[in-house]
């Protein structure tokens, strides 16, 4: 087995960690106290190839894969996670178009989304639940060559800064993934939410009122729909979330222990002492065990395993990914006592960022839901 | 007009580690066993400039460095950041040179590489920060050289205005190509690598050349070529009997203050 | 061989540059132990005046080339002519200041010599090698941390030296002699590389320093990361305006824009040597301290009883920069009074 990442993925990590440093931390704060979302930071990720990185090459994408998608993720959001949150959500319309997209489809939005000029939001969360999208309320009744869509979605990350949503809706008993562009008549952003964390990633409420699309908005086959949302919240979304989970703590980890070494109590640094040492030591231990298991998940999307193969172990990836910057970020908070709590420290931050992995991609349960039906089957 | 610039570049331990540098009590060698390393940041302002000068001008921009084989990855990052080549000159007999055989070696080196207009470098490493190599080089190929460049001007084919910084100002100063020109770090901000370079450097490779393939001189190069060697390396911890001011603030301060002057140092 | 001890006596705008006076200092040192004489080189427009002040610091050979195109720095130029000048004489020794200038000749010089060239000692002295005097040049490494001492198998054996580093010499005037160097077959041969790999300097245009160069400050007060409670430098410029000194700091003072790049104190940035050093908020790494252990009296403040910088100074002071800072600029300015 060779664990060894390829020279094109240490090289990125590094280029992500430098551009994070530099470009990133300065304005960490800031961003978050606008609370606008960062399009010329946007627009820089794109320069950097990050934006279209499991994207094929003549779409102006990058082609590193999936496993280089969550270094750069992880990497990103060990500085700023809200950040990594748009590229967690933004590549879920995005990548849903490439894969089941039509030629037309990938030529027209595959390379302005690549080069950070559009945004995608994906829209399947409805007021009466995320977690059972069959449930999912909104219709799109198909009228001659057109679409006519009607309902509401909530809780929808990017809606508000979004150029398209893709739109999960019921055409008579089957689903459709519907492309729908801003300013299309009947298409509202209602309401903004003010959330715990992720404050410049705005996540919105949507409503459709007759909404006309043409009908070659579809993505992917008629009535496939539904598969096609959840496969993109499997291979996008949940390996997204584990690389912000991993980000998170390392982000606060690496705070943490830098503070011990440096902090003194009774004549030597507060790391010194075994209480404090266990801590770090159990995050550092934590960090390293969800790291190779989320990189395996990644690498085997690479390696070309179906989602029936692999949507175990990308389950797993979120539920400990999410658990672990849920665990080291209120911890790193106490060992940094007051300094902890301060938002010039940016681990409170990331702590209240962390939070709003417990829904992405699905909930905790739902993960536990997904590997129990498998391990009784 | 074509322009080819060689940029040679160096590895070396990243100064954050420094400290955790040791030294052998028994072998009197220093143990960099385990410290990470990182391309010389000097360097990284060259081969920016060189980059900018391709993107005005046609030409190459080829990397050379001379080193262990980790260097390997520091020539990787440069292809990664656009060099067209990279060369890695890897020889036991390269070893503990001194700069005047480091210099040597580059100058064999750029020489097998053959034709250039422009060599660049950094005016200093962060780990030795002598500065001495980029006007040896210079030396080696015969050529003219200017180190301490913060701004480079093209006027026509060949013919450059550069500027230098002094210690107070600087020193505008007329080049003739070909010519060696050590840069400072405020001549550019170099561009991070993208996903991009990473992936179109993917198909490149650092090539390596030993001392038979740049037909170096046994004599001229490595321990054998350097005329300085290091009689001895000690840990370098230097010691005062100091005192420390002890009471309150305004106790210790006072105590301070009468001991200066007590030493003198009050004038 | 000559046993000469030579110094390049660097020159600008007709004027001696400190660091060729220090230079003399340890040249001396040097030649009386060899038995040999002290001399400099002096390249320039019009410089005959400043050979006789060389001689005022005990120099006794002054190697003098005077000519309207050498009065701005020329390296082709110098190069050739020093590289000639060395080779014809055969000194033993030849120091130079590890200016931007020094930094660029002495390398090129010793290239063209096919000899070595150590850079920033720290320290020089003569010390018996297999039975012969050679010259051991010390220089610091790794950031401080370690000392090396270096030698040199062949001759002559050159070295820089940082200005500021080492003291002046005292006045000590003797009657040198002066020897013009015929500067005709250097012009030709430079001449003759016309359109071929040349430099050429133009001109120079020089800024003033808003403040005293920090090598040649009394005293120098340095702040590093512990101002971070502090927020800024204020304070330190406080205390500096006082004393009458110099603000410096630590490279991450640096980092966090509290000072200018020229103001960095340690082995990336100035060595200085003042009577007094002041270090404020500074835990004492050997990056910074390699720049201070030189000075005559060092006094430190920082909150960490344990930090390095207390293990090299001379008066020390464990506390929190808040209290302590105002408290120091307050009793001083009294004093003062």
């Amino acid at each position: 087995m060779d664990f060894n990442l390829t020279r094109q993925q240490e090289m990125l990590r590094d280029a992500v960690h430098e551009f994070a440093d530099a470009e990133l931390a300065p304005r960490a704060l800031e961003l978050d106290e606008k609370g606008e979302f960062p399009f010329d930071i946007v627009k820089r990720t794109a320069e950097m190839g990050l934006v279209g990185i499991m994207t094929p090459k003549e779409y102006d994408g990058t082609e590193m894969g999936h496993l280089a998608r969550m270094i750069a993720i992880e990497e990103i959001s060990r500085v700023y996670p809200p950040l990594g949150f748009f590229f967690q959500t933004g590549h879920l319309g995005h990548w849903s178009l490439q894969t089941y997209g039509t030629e037309e489809q990938k030529k027209k939005y595959l390379p302005p989304l690549c080069r950070g000029e559009m945004v995608i939001c994906d829209a399947i969360t409805e007021p009466s639940g995320g977690s059972d999208p069959t449930t999912t309320q909104t219709t799109a009744e198909l009228a001659g060559n057109e679409f006519i869509i009607n309902g509401r979605k909530v809780y929808i990350t990017l809606a508000g800064v979004a150029d398209l949503a893709c739109v999960l809706a019921k055409t008579d008993d089957k689903f459709n993934e519907i492309l729908v562009e801003k300013g299309t008549p009947g298409f509202e952003i209602t309401r903004r939410e003010h959330l715990a964390g992720f404050r410049t990633t705005p996540v919105n409420e949507v409503a459709f009122t007759n909404c006309r699309v043409p009908k070659s908005n579809l993505i992917g086959q008629e009535g496939k729909g539904l598969g096609i949302g959840l496969s993109a919240i499997s291979v996008i979304g949940r390996t997204g979330v584990a690389g912000i989970g991993l980000g998170i703590a390392r982000g606060c980890y690496e705070a943490a222990l830098k503070f011990a070494k440096e902090r003194q109590l009774y004549g030597k640094p507060i790391g010194e002492l075994q209480a404090i040492q266990f801590a770090l030591v159990d995050m550092n231990v934590e960090i390293e065990a969800t790291k190779w298991l989320s990189y395996y998940a990644a690498w085997q999307i690479d390696q070309g395993k179906g989602i029936r193969e692999i949507g175990v172990d990308i389950a797993r990836a979120k539920l400990l990914g999410c658990d672990l910057a849920n665990k080291v970020a209120p911890k790193a908070v106490q060992i940094m006592g007051g300094y902890g709590l301060s938002e010039e420290y940016h681990v409170v931050r990331r702590l209240r960022d962390a939070l709003h992995l417990f829904p992405a991609a699905g909930t905790q349960e739902i993960m536990k839901v997904t590997i129990g039906r498998s391990i009784m089957a | 007009m074509a322009v080819d610039i060689i940029v040679c570049i160096k590895q070396v331990p990243n100064p954050e580690h420094f400290s955790k540098i040791s030294l052998d009590p028994v072998t009197k060698t220093i143990n960099r066993e385990g410290i990470p390393v990182i391309t010389n940041p000097w360097d990284k302002n060259a081969l920016e400039e060189g980059l900018r000068i391709r993107e005005r001008f046609s030409g190459k921009v080829v990397v050379l460095s001379m080193g262990p084989p980790q260097t390997r990855k520091s020539l990787e990052e440069a292809l990664a950041m656009g060099a067209d080549e990279a060369f890695l000159l890897c020889d036991r007999a390269f070893a503990a040179a001194d700069t005047l055989a480091t210099a040597y070696t580059l100058a064999r080196g750029i020489q097998k590489i053959g034709h250039f207009d422009l060599v660049l470098c950094g005016n200093e490493t962060v780990d030795s920060g002598t500065g001495q190599v980029g006007p040896q080089i210079a030396q080696f190929l015969s050529i003219t050289c200017v180190t301490n460049v913060k701004e480079i001007t093209f006027q026509e084919e060949r013919k450059l205005i550069v500027k230098r910084a002094l210690e107070s100002g600087h020193m505008k100063v007329k080049v003739e190509l070909p010519a060696l020109l050590a840069v400072g770090q405020e001549i550019n901000k170099p561009r991070l690598i993208t996903a991009f370079g990473i992936m179109q450097a993917a198909e490149r490779e650092p090539r390596v050349w030993g001392c038979e393939d740049i037909g170096a001189e046994r004599d001229s190069i490595g321990g054998e070529g350097s005329p300085t060697r290091v009689l001895e390396t000690l840990e370098h911890r230097p010691k005062r009997k100091g005192k420390i001011m002890t009471g309150s603030p305004e106790e210790m301060v006072k105590k301070a203050i009468e001991r200066l002057r007590e030493m003198g140092g009050l004038i | 061989m000559s046993q000469e001890v030579w110094i390049f006596a660097e020159q600008s705008q007709g004027k001696l540059l400190p660091v060729s006076l220090e230079l003399l200092a340890k040249g001396q040192e040097l030649s009386y132990r060899l038995g040999g004489k002290l001399a400099a080189i002096l390249v320039g427009g019009e410089v005959r005046k400043l050979a006789f002040e060389l001689m005022d610091y005990g120099c006794e050979k002054v190697y003098m080339a005077e000519d309207p195109q050498l009065s701005l720095y020329q390296g082709d130029f110098y190069a050739d002519l020093l590289a000639r000048l060395i080779s014809e004489n055969k000194p033993e020794i030849v120091l130079w200041g590890a200016t931007i200038i020094g930094r660029e000749l002495a390398p090129w010089v010793a290239a063209k010599l096919k000899t070595g060239l150590t850079a920033h000692c720290t320290d020089l002295y003569i010390e018996e090698i297999d039975e012969e005097p050679r010259l051991v040049q010390v220089v610091s490494g790794w950031g401080g941390n370690m000392s090396l001492q270096i030698v040199c198998n062949t001759n002559p054996q050159m070295a820089t030296v940082k200005p500021g580093l080492m003291a002046k010499p005292p006045q000590r005037k003797v009657t040198g002699e002066i020897i013009p160097i015929d500067v005709d077959i250097i012009k030709n041969v430079v001449a003759g590389r016309m359109g071929q790999s040349r430099a050429e300097t133009v001109e120079i245009t020089e800024e003033e320093p808003e403040v005293t160069p920090l090598e040649e400050a009394e005293v120098v007060i340095a702040g590093g990361w512990g101002l971070n409670s502090l927020g800024d430098f204020q304070l330190v410029e406080q205390l500096a305006q006082v004393l009458g000194g110099a603000v410096a700091g630590t490279r991450p003072a640096f980092d966090k824009g509290w000072i200018t790049e020229s103001r960095i104190i340690g082995q990336s940035g100035k060595i200085v040597s003042p009577k007094l050093f002041i270090s404020l908020g500074a835990s004492g790494a050997p990056q910074f301290t390699t720049g201070l252990e030189k000075s005559q009296i060092i006094l430190a403040v920082d909150q960490n009883p344990k930090a390095p910088i207390f293990e090299i100074a001379d008066i020390g002071i464990v506390g929190s920069l808040q209290i302590i800072l105002p408290l120091l600029i307050k009793e001083l300015k009294q004093k003062r009074l």
